[in-house]
């Protein structure tokens, strides 16, 4: 129940930041360049936060280390050479499928 | 809230039975461009479903997250922040940090928008998805004509969306089928990797992501998921003074 509350709460904020910038610029107006430059930076901070806390740590305490940073790494890698998701996802799942396989 | 700009859309679909072929034809152009991305949002979607079940949380409630907030990387942030016990405000908060990213797309759109009725533009901003976005913006030259335009828009942003609820139907479903010795977790922090390092360009951007990080894990003894919160924050403060 709570999840749903959550996902109404979201969903109701993350359409009015959809529609915010297509019902109040248009014409010429635009944001200016310091909120352009901030919103810029959320995507990749935002994300970086919430990988390294689910990558790094569990429940708190450091995740011992194997399968999950070895793939990780290798995800990571494949991001920074292809510059693609697909890529990045597909080497990710695979290298962890084979470690977990290896008994990692 | 999410969902009423869409019916009337729908309904006015039906009651028009004399929409042109031009426009099912660029509705049609809309969702060919898209296709190639189509399976990255069915995949997505997936993982998405699955997670709820592998979370312990309800089907019904997952299912509803893609419909009201349609944004896979905040979903699964809201699943995960509630799944180790942070409150709701938290969860909530989390989810329209990782949106925010929308208001610029928004802010993109405006002017290839801006001569659509009112009821268009209510109703693409619900579908509104990273990857739709760039598509429209891509193409917008090809059709100078609004009307041409929208439903390119439309065939664009519906199909990626379609692809997005069946994705996490079939999750949901095949959730409880997967093994615990999966760990499908990983999913987590392999989505966050595939969606955030292939577009780290600027040197600001990539400061800003390392800052995160190591905010995030300096505070980890922070209770309800407020490491990761005052982590993003820190990232973008930091990032703000790289040039």
């Amino acid at each position: 129940m709570m999840l749903f509350v959550a996902f109404v709460i979201a969903g109701v904020g993350t359409y009015l930041i959809r529609l915010s910038g297509i019902l109040m610029l248009g014409g010429d107006r635009e944001f200016p360049e310091s909120v352009t430059k901030t919103l810029r930076l959320i995507g990749p901070a935002a994300l970086a936060a919430i990988m390294a806390n689910a990558l790094l740590l569990d429940g708190g305490s450091w995740r011992g280390f194997g399968a999950w940073h070895i793939a990780a790494i290798l995800a990571i890698g494949v991001a920074l050479w292809k510059r693609s998701m697909g890529w990045t996802l597909a080497v990710g799942a695979a290298s962890f499928a084979a470690l977990l396989s290896l008994g990692l | 809230m999410t969902e009423p700009p869409s019916v009337p859309r729908a309904r006015q679909l039906k009651s028009r039975p004399h929409i042109g072929r031009d426009q099912w034809s660029d509705f049609a152009t809309g969702a060919k461009t898209i296709a190639p991305l189509d399976p990255g949002s069915f995949l997505f979607g997936l993982a998405f479903g699955a997670l709820i079940q592998v979370a312990g949380f309800n089907s019904w409630a997952g299912i509803s997250g893609s419909f009201l907030v349609m944004a896979g990387a905040s979903q699964i942030a809201t699943v995960e922040a509630l799944r180790v016990g942070a409150p709701l405000v938290v969860a909530v908060l989390t989810a329209l940090v990782i949106n925010a990213r929308f208001a610029l797309y928004s802010a993109a759109l405006a002017p290839t928008y801006s001569a659509f009725p009112r009821r268009w533009k209510f109703g693409l901003a619900y579908l509104m998805t990273d990857q739709a976005a760039a598509i429209t913006l891509h193409n917008q030259h090809v059709y100078p004509d609004p009307v041409r335009r929208r439903w390119f828009a439309l065939g664009a942003s519906l199909t990626f969306a379609l692809a997005w609820y069946a994705g996490t139907a079939a999750g949901v479903l095949l959730g409880p089928v997967i093994p615990a010795a999966w760990q499908i977790a990983f999913i987590v922090p392999l989505m966050f990797i595939a969606l955030m390092v292939p577009s780290l360009r600027h040197r600001s951007e990539l400061a800003a992501a390392v800052v995160a990080v190591i905010i995030t894990l300096i505070l980890k003894d922070l209770p309800l998921g407020l490491n990761v919160i005052l982590g993003a924050i820190g990232g973008i403060s930091i990032g703000r003074f790289v040039k």
